[in-house]
């Protein structure tokens, strides 16, 4: 059966910060605005317990901020759908494609703001043990390992947060990192007073055991170059993050990083089509430039849809 | 009935639920945080404590967020 066909003025892919700041600016400026996202609504922050450098609010925790910019949105109209995910898109000409499951949406301009992904993590055996002790969601799965031993990987802001999470559960705790830490001052020094917390950097995974679940991970120390196996019920990765393109990278021109070629006006190679957030081209990516981009970018997608009438 | 064992933190379990009330499905909230007799059983039912946990039968599950399976689950 055909799928119907729907009308929207902008459609925005991606309902993180700058997603859903996008489809707020749009929808209070009177456009109809569809936000779709296949993933988590908020994006890297929904799995962030605290939040404490977006100005104005003290401390919150990633979900509840990404929901009351959630609400605030839909207030002004827009519609956020998580659960029809997109198939295709077709984004030069006019009006632009977005097909979905269950219908294709015809857009005047269309905003990417698809973010980023996780990378996981990159030995062979990993795959084996997912859900069984390789993990990428502390909030989801941290439970199952109260008063066990589990190890962080990674160094960034979400690898310690995800640590000082875990620290509460777990009975032993290592941060494995590669080289030094990245994530903020203020962060590792909260992390550093956990007892049960051992940071373990310049240090990476080289090899994982278990018989139907993890039980134990082979180090190796780069700096002394040597190798030693501890046991282990499960690590959780935060390795970083990698550009989310995939469904319009041979449509929207790519800076060599995989993010999307925009500049400060969040304008990409083709008209009518926006980035925002974290997956455009950029030097900072804070929820706060985030916010910035969907501001822009809604306000742009309001002059070119006005410059085609 | 179904079940929902889930952690209010827990975002993938607030994804699963709403995916649930999008399709009118009527569904038991347990948290395991909360509720001591909600963890034992979703313990026993899953082998684990890795959330969202669902299930109609007490019997047969699906673990974490996935549409497809969550459909197939419920007959859909």
């Amino acid at each position: 059966m055909a799928k119907e066909h729907r009308k929207r003025d902008v459609v925005v892919i991606g309902a993180g910060m700058a997603g859903l700041t996008a489809a707020l600016y749009a929808g209070r400026s009177g456009l109809s605005v569809l936000v779709l996202e296949s993933e988590l609504v908020g994006g890297q922050i929904a799995n962030a317990a605290g939040i404490e450098n977006y100005p104005g609010i003290l401390r919150v925790g990633g979900g509840e901020l990404i929901s009351a910019v959630q609400t605030q949105a839909e207030s002004f109209g827009a519609v956020v759908d998580e659960f029809d995910s997109i198939v295709r898109v077709e984004l030069s000409g006019q009006p632009k494609m977005v097909e979905t499951e269950s219908a294709v949406y015809e857009a005047g301009a269309v905003i990417l703001a698809t973010g980023m992904k996780r990378r996981k993590l990159s030995l062979s055996e990993a795959g084996r043990y997912e859900g069984r002790g390789v993990h990428y969601c502390e909030l989801c799965d941290g439970q199952a390992y109260a008063g066990k031993t589990v190890a962080v990987i990674g160094g960034g802001n979400a690898a310690v947060d995800a640590a000082e999470y875990l620290s509460k559960l777990a009975s032993k705790l290592y941060l494995i990192q590669r080289s030094e830490l990245r994530a903020d001052a203020a962060s590792v020094k909260r992390l550093r007073e956990h007892a049960n917390v051992e940071f373990l950097l310049h240090t990476e995974p080289r090899a994982l055991a278990g018989d139907t679940k993890l039980t134990a991970a082979t180090l190796f120390d780069r700096k002394a170059e040597t190798t030693r196996e501890i046991p282990l019920d499960a690590v959780f990765v935060n390795i970083g993050v990698e550009p989310n393109t995939a469904l319009f990278a041979d449509q929207v021109k790519l800076d060599k990083s995989g993010n999307i070629a925009a500049g400060e006006d969040c304008r990409t190679n083709l008209d009518g089509v926006f980035a925002a957030g974290d997956v455009r081209t950029k030097e900072v990516r804070q929820l706060t430039t985030a916010a910035a981009d969907g501001t822009v970018a809604a306000l742009g997608a309001v002059k070119y849809l006005r410059s085609l009438q | 009935m179904v079940k929902v064992y889930s952690m209010t933190s827990c975002p993938w379990c607030v994804k699963a639920k709403k995916y649930l009330e999008s399709k009118g499905v009527a569904y038991q909230n347990l948290d395991i945080e909360e509720d001591e007799a909600a963890r034992v059983a979703c313990q026993q039912l899953s082998g684990d404590l890795m959330v969202p946990v669902i299930t109609a039968n007490d019997k047969d599950y699906v673990l974490g967020f996935d549409k497809a399976k969550i459909d197939a689950l419920l007959g859909a």
